[in-house]
């Protein structure tokens, strides 16, 4: 036996000796070459356990097409499956998801926060980006960044469009990955415009006019007024906004200079001028120039609004991207007759030249702390978030993408609806993220309720509104 | 040392004597009183507490603190207390009322009619309060609803009544007879059978001695199911008081700025139904103490208006 080099060969190779001054020059030169040079990507390697790891998702609708929330779930657990069983034999994934379909957002979340607090909440939920700021307080969630930096090149989750991130985030930590997001349009009826008298390029050229801030709100309001004049439409059925509690309504706010959360604080915020513009807006269209019917407030949406707005009876009404196939599913109405007599628009701007605007409202999964394995309820995430799971779910429920690939995804590419609406992403703002925005919510839409109703005059609504929310929100608010 | 031990022998033998007359009474009432202390006053103490601290979805049960009683102040501060407490005071006092007399004439009418024909009557009454609360409030949902497609409209027309939506134009006139009708019913069946065990001879020597219909009801009837009243005047007090469902399942405090919200229902939302799922259970708790209390206010004075204590005292037997 001879003597062990370095290299762990015997003296007896002397073929393979090489100096210790050309091992330091060469060890040197390879941690500088290492050092210079890009890293490859190494895929994020995890401690299995063995047998069958199950895990469990909750997801909502409300509306029916939104049903591949819980099937690519599922869909991604077979992925994960293979990737596991890949690493190891002896692990297999099994996926429980559930999806409400027609139930009540606040219903859907109470059973969470009481499932959250007994500890019997799923692995994953499913929810709006403004429900985690209350969930974070007490820990139902748990933050994702580490495991997103860990599994970044899992499923498509690296692709996601960035200022939807923006939205995941408090107070600097991220707790959802994007699921979908829409934009909320002022859908029109071409039919009745082309009653009033419109060509039909000045009717195909009406998003573009809003767009430019050519056709804007006393555009929208005079034409409303017009047909209601000329008997194309009934009284009160020139617009119908949305007859319930949504993000919807800040579109009006937003639209008049409104702001509700401060970036630097991230306190809660009020404008008091853009709130009394707001107000205005839905006073005039109600009590003063009548284009809106008073009953607009608390009207049934299954039976009555939608039934009213499919069966062409109103000129404009607000409904969010997903209601385009929501109408086909659950009102029956063709798609064809949709492209026919149905246009979209953004909310044009509060004056000529202005910017017109939308709100968005991505959804997102996001992983609770009583995952046993928050790592694989991750992946699983990460795996349904792909241009072909994603796409899937926007066609099937006219959602938009929330992946810079998915423009580029055949099932997605088809999609006309999806591609005419996907540039409203450009115009949309958010509604914040804070514990106590719920509270903020109830005080501006009773307000809202009571202008409408000719209880209030917009300047009274917004003194005492600012009033009120300062009593319930104190510190939380600030006054603009 | 002599003095005080002639003073506690009494008492020991007292204290003895006072269990051996009370064991038994003890011994049978012991589960109701565990009943109660556990079902009705820990949930009260339980809720109190709670009104003491920030308890909310977003703090969860291993985040909250005390903050004394900044929800009560919290609470007055709101421009809206004073408005919610006149429209629970005016939906308890016209639905009782609605409640009692409306029981009250169908158990009179229907004592009177066939026994048939009564029992008929009386079914008709009680279909409100046997239908499940969703479907009934439903019900009324949809034909209320705004024209074209509320029922009420067509029945109302022969009448000349403009058709309207009547959630939002008459929101109280929906609540209140919604819950009248369920109430009734209550009412209808105690008073039913009070009126039916009172003895016949009584009527009839009224009969015999030319006593009107209308006399009869109010020297003998009333006084004699005095009590029943007094039952069904707290018990439905109480009811109105707590409940909330029916509003909540159809004008859901509106239309408008808390048009029709009670207290309850306004602990109900501030509690347990929020939008975006910011529950606020304390400042809830908060406002259902002051429940607690107004319904205890409320009750006290019903029992002197109506003297309990003669009511309940032990009944005086005369014998020959």
């Amino acid at each position: 036996m001879g003597k062990r080099t370095v290299e762990g060969r015997t003296d007896g190779d002397a073929q393979y000796r090489i100096s210790r001054r050309h091992f330091l020059i060469s060890t040197g030169a390879l941690i500088a070459a290492s050092a210079c040079s890009t890293t490859p990507p190494q895929p994020a390697t995890q401690n299995l356990p063995e047998g069958t790891v199950k895990l469990t998702a909750w997801t909502i609708g409300p509306d029916a097409p939104s049903y591949y929330r819980r099937d690519n779930l599922v869909a991604a657990g077979e992925t994960l499956g293979k990737a596991v069983a890949a690493k190891s034999p002896k692990t297999s994934i099994q996926v429980d998801a559930t999806f409400e379909s027609g139930g009540q957002w606040g219903d859907y979340l109470q059973k969470f926060t009481l499932a959250a607090e007994a500890k019997t909440s799923p692995d994953i939920i499913l929810a709006g980006h403004e429900n985690f700021a209350p969930w974070v307080g007490p820990g139902y969630i748990v933050p994702l960044d580490d495991l997103i930096k860990k599994y970044q090149n899992e499923g498509d989750i690296k692709d996601v469009i960035p200022t939807l991130w923006t939205a995941m985030k408090l107070k600097g930590k991220t707790y959802g990955v994007p699921q979908d997001t829409e934009a909320r349009p002022m859908y029109y009826r071409k039919d009745l415009l082309a009653k009033m008298g419109w060509s039909k390029d000045k009717i195909d050229g009406l998003p573009d006019a809003v767009k430019k801030g050519e056709f804007a709100w006393p555009d929208f309001v005079a034409t409303a007024k017009e047909a209601i004049s000329k008997g194309i439409v009934g009284p009160g059925m020139g617009w119908y906004s949305r007859p319930s509690k949504g993000a919807d309504i800040y579109m009006f706010y937003y639209q008049n200079g409104g702001e509700t959360q401060d970036s630097a604080t991230a306190k809660l915020v009020i404008v008091k001028d853009a709130l009394q513009k707001h107000f205005q807006v839905h006073a005039d269209a109600v009590v003063n120039d009548k284009i809106m019917t008073k009953t607009i407030y608390g009207m049934d949406a299954g039976k009555e609004w939608h039934p009213t707005v499919t069966d062409g009876k109103v000129l404009f009404y607000n409904a969010g991207t997903w209601t385009w196939k929501d109408w086909q599913a659950t009102y029956k109405v063709a798609e064809q007759a949709l492209w026919e007599n149905v246009g979209f628009m953004l909310i044009p701007a509060a004056q000529r030249g202005g910017k017109p605007v939308t709100v968005s409202h991505p959804l997102a999964y996001a992983v609770t702390s009583n995952a046993k394995d928050q790592d694989l309820a991750f992946r699983l995430i990460a795996n349904a978030t792909t241009p072909e799971l994603n796409s899937k779910h926007s066609v099937t429920s006219a959602h938009l993408a929330v992946l810079t690939t998915q423009k580029d995804d055949p099932t997605y590419k088809q999609d006309k609806f999806l591609l005419a609406t996907q540039y409203m992403l450009d115009y949309t703002k958010f509604i914040p993220n804070h514990a106590k925005f719920g509270v903020y919510d109830d005080v501006l839409y009773r307000f809202l309720g009571a202008v409408e109703q000719g209880q209030f005059t917009p300047a009274q609504a917004v003194d005492s509104a600012v009033k009120e929310l300062q009593g319930q929100l104190g510190d939380e608010l600030i006054v603009r | 040392m002599a003095r005080t031990q002639a003073i506690a022998l009494p008492r020991e033998r007292r204290t003895a004597a006072w269990w051996r007359t009370n064991a038994t009474a003890l011994l049978f009432m012991g589960p109701a009183i565990v009943l109660v202390l556990v079902f009705l006053l820990a949930p009260v103490v339980i809720t109190f507490v709670m009104s003491l601290t920030d308890l909310a979805t977003s703090t969860g049960l291993s985040n909250w603190q005390w903050i004394g009683f900044e929800n009560y102040a919290r609470m007055f501060r709101s421009q809206f207390w004073l408005v919610i407490l006149g429209n629970t005071l005016m939906y308890v006092a016209i639905v009782l009322a609605f409640n009692v007399i409306v029981g009250l004439g169908i158990a009179l009418l229907s004592v009177h009619m066939e026994a048939k024909a009564g029992g008929v009557f009386r079914s008709l009454w009680l279909l409100p309060r046997i239908s499940p609360s969703v479907v009934y409030a439903l019900m009324w949902t949809w034909a209320a609803a705004s024209p074209p497609f509320g029922m009420l409209n067509y029945i109302v027309a022969p009448l000349g009544l403009e058709p309207r939506f009547w959630l939002q134009s008459d929101p109280w006139l929906i609540v209140i007879l919604i819950n009248g009708f369920v109430g009734a019913s209550f009412g209808m069946l105690i008073f039913t059978s009070a009126i039916s065990a009172i003895p016949q001879d009584l009527f009839r020597a009224a009969q015999v001695d030319g006593a009107s219909a209308l006399q009869i009801i109010r020297r003998i009837t009333l006084p004699l199911i005095k009590w029943p009243i007094l039952f069904v005047l707290v018990y439905q007090t109480m009811s109105l008081f707590a409940s909330y469902e029916y509003i909540y399942l159809t004008t859901n405090g509106g239309p408008g700025l808390y048009a029709t919200e009670t207290w309850s229902l306004w602990a109900f939302h501030t509690a347990l139904s929020n939008y975006y799922g910011n529950l606020d259970f304390a400042y809830g708790a908060a406002m259902a103490a002051i429940l607690v209390l107004l319904g205890l206010g409320i009750s006290v004075v019903l029992l002197r208006v109506f003297r309990f204590e003669q009511l309940v005292a032990e009944p005086r037997v005369e014998v020959d």
